[in-house]
């Protein structure tokens, strides 16, 4: 299990002529995981999302707040302990190409973390062949067929299913897939995405999902809970279908008609509106909602006090109007 | 509006005829036929999306159109014929050039890469006027300026800015601003939306489903996302190694889908609504070298449906139906 609490991170400003202030890439962010649960945290890029992931991951350290993994703050473990309980969480990046050294074949790139396991537990050789096996079969490669092989030789998605298996060779509690399959054909997708779903079910890993696709969060972790970031913050939260189905923050529901409308197949929701203006990525003003510029109903209040998350304890959202829209595409009746 | 563009009674809709096109890249591993036999209409006037995945050809199949394919590949037999251009593969090379931009507006793939790093845009935009012999450079100016302003950006600040200074989503917008400053009548997007987070790719789609209304152009879009062709194009036009495998207008292609390629991609697409079982992942790899070389029907190996007379003889491209075509024998002409 999983527990963090009141997380932030700031990246310090820079002088000179590329210089830039602060930025405050994470802002008070709560929340818990369940063993086997699943958590998606969803937003446009430079929200804040990777750097979320990367300090659960130990890569990144953290301003502010607490990060507990199985009950030990990351931050008071001594060092030993903290490599055991980072172990158990494993990160799973975006580009599959660059997660892979091109020079190594698929069978060196699992031996490594493989032999670091079997010296822990004593086992042999014949044990690694074996586990070598299982992992690969866990992410549906036939290891034969790609064992001697080299990461280039593969398809997207065979990459991605690599990194996974190589993921799981250290029997991770949780899995972090950061974007996991933005970089995998469209059509390929779906497969790994079921692959994550499924490790959930069988294994009880629990997932963190990090992307800007609501589609994919929704199709992993339709039983979880969705975090909507905006610029460090969290917008609107709440058990995934819920927040779906029944939206009350504006920038979720720009997210959510921004999801493609199947001509043929389905009507677009009656309230569907897509910002044409783009995140800008300068400092906010304190006091003021973070989504008031680019948001189409703000008030004036929005301009000066900056809206704290309300709603019943399951479902909340960051907003002085909350108010449901069907921005949902309904499916068309044959 | 600013008379500056065209009224839409003025224009008339400009089509593309392409038949039997083969485009072939001659590497170390022998011959890719990237684009083999294809036999297109592109309608005047409609938004034509052209799916498939990775490899199948689409880049290549654009890239012909404009008769601009790159070492080392080939334009081996075919014609691309433009209305009131004519055909682009046997112009001279000066009418040819000048049908680039002034007629065939292009967004290349990767556009996040393929402005001038050194030169600011504004400069960049009277480069390309210049190239043109356009004599009005401070029109084409106005011209960039309104169409930025239209696609929801600060134009003054974007005309002074660097390729760096932009984001992914406003290199996007950039290009496509490119592609239609010098009026093209007809603009082909490669991967519009590819690099971009789900929101730009929102804003990017709802600007060129706009302009392209406003000025009743042509428009083709390539992608690997179903989705976005679903909810953008009149018409779509599937790819599977460097042949169609199906085309139709989008509505009925969604809905009634023919080719077993098709109805794998549709069903493969994650919903935000309904029962999640229903997404069902298409098994198998794209294309690649070994494909090419199948005497059979290219998607044999993936295919769900397939029979034994799949594997040794090539599906035609026929008509199934009105303004519906498939390659595909397990698909019967409709009455
Ligand atoms: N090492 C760093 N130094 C300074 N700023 C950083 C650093 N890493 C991230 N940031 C900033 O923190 C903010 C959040 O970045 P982050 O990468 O977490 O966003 P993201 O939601 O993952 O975006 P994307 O969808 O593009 O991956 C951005 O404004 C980014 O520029
Ligand atoms: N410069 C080149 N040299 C050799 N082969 C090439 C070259 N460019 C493309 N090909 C091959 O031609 C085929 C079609 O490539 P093309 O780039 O047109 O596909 P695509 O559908 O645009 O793919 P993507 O979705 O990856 O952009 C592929 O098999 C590709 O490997
Ligand atoms: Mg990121
Ligand atoms: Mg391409």
């Amino acid at each position: 299990m999983i527990e963090v609490r009141r997380l932030e991170k700031t990246f310090p400003g820079k002088h000179g002529l590329l210089g830039h202030d602060a930025v405050k890439a994470v802002q008070d962010v709560s929340f818990r995981i369940p063993d086997g649960g699943a958590v998606s945290f969803i937003g446009e890029s430079g929200c804040g999302k990777t750097t979320i992931g990367r300090i659960l991951a130990g890569l990144e350290n953290y301003t502010a707040g607490e990060v507990l993994v199985d009950g030990q703050n990351l931050a008071t473990v001594d060092r030993r302990q903290r490599e055991a309980v980072l172990r158990r969480v494993q990160l799973i990046q975006q580009d599959p190409y660059q997660a892979l050294n091109p020079a190594r074949t698929i069978e060196q790139a699992l031996s490594d973390p493989l032999k670091v396991m079997a010296k822990a537990r004593g086992a042999d050789t014949a044990w690694i062949l074996q586990r070598m096996e299982e992992v690969l079969g866990l992410v549906g490669l036939e290891p034969e067929a790609v064992v001697h092989k080299y990461p280039h030789m593969l398809s997207g998605g065979q990459r991605q299913r690599i990194v996974i298996a190589r993921a799981l060779t250290v029997e991770p509690s949780v899995l972090v897939a950061d974007e996991a399959v933005s970089m995998i054909d469209v059509s390929l997708r779906l497969g790994v995405l079921k692959l994550l779903r499924d490790l959930r079910e069988k294994f009880h890993i629990s997932l963190i999902f990090i992307t800007h696709d609501v589609a994919s969060a929704r199709y992993v972790g339709e039983d979880g809970q969705m975090f909507v970031i905006y610029k460090g913050m969290i917008a609107e939260q709440g058990p995934t279908d819920d927040v779906i189905l029944h939206p009350q923050h504006p920038y979720t529901q720009a997210l959510l008609s921004a999801v493609p409308v199947l001509k043929g197949l389905e009507s677009p929701g009656s309230d569907r509106y897509i910002p044409l203006k783009e995140l800008d990525h300068g400092q906010s003003p304190e006091n003021a909602c973070l989504f008031a510029p680019r948001c189409p109903f703000a008030q004036p209040l929005c301009e000066t006090e900056r809206p704290a998350l309300q709603g019943a304890s399951g479902h909340q959202y960051a907003c002085h109007y909350p108010q449901e829209r069907h921005v949902v595409a309904v499916a068309l009746k044959e | 509006m600013s008379a500056e563009w065209p009224l839409k009674a003025n224009t008339k809709a400009v089509g593309i005829t392409i038949r039997d096109l083969e485009v072939v890249y001659s590497t170390g591993q022998g011959q890719v036929p990237a684009v083999n036999g294809v036999d297109l209409d592109i309608a005047g006037g409609q938004i034509t999306g052209i799916i498939g995945e990775s490899g199948s050809g689409k880049s290549t199949l654009a890239m012909a159109i404009m008769n601009a394919v790159p070492h080392p590949g080939r334009i081996v037999k075919g014609s691309v014929v433009v209305d009131g251009v004519g055909n682009m593969l046997t112009l001279d090379k000066e009418s040819q050039r000048r049908a680039r931009g002034r007629n065939l507006g292009f967004v290349f793939q990767a556009a996040q890469n393929s402005l001038n790093p050194l030169t600011r845009v504004g400069h960049q935009v009277l480069d390309l006027g210049r190239s043109h012999n356009v004599k009005d450079l401070r029109g084409l100016l106005r011209r960039a300026k309104e169409l930025l302003h239209r696609m929801g950006m600060d134009a003054d600040r974007v005309l002074t800015a660097y390729q760096h200074e932009l984001s992914g989503g406003m290199r996007q917008r950039v290009g496509i601003m490119f592609a239609l400053v010098l009026d093209a009548q007809v603009v082909i997007l490669d991967e519009p939306t590819t690099a971009l987070d789900m929101l730009s790719q929102a804003s990017v789609l709802e600007i060129v489903r706009s302009i392209h209304e406003e000025r009743d152009i042509t428009t083709i879009l390539i992608t690997h996302d179903m989705g976005v062709v679903a909810d953008l194009a009149d018409r779509v036009v599937v790819m599977y190694g460097g042949e169609l495998a199906e085309e139709g207008e989008t509505a009925e292609v969604l809905a009634h889908p023919a080719h077993p390629y098709t109805k794998g991609l549709i069903q493969a697409i994650p919903r935000i609504s309904g029962d999640l079982s229903q997404a069902v992942a298409l098994s198998g790899s794209p294309p690649d070298l070994k494909t090419f070389m199948q005497s059979g029907c290219l998607f044999y190996d993936r295919c769900p449906e397939r029979v034994a007379e799949c594997q040794v003889k090539r599906p035609p491209y026929e008509s199934a139906g009105p303004e519906r075509k498939v390659a595909c024998f397990r698909v019967m002409p409709h009455d």
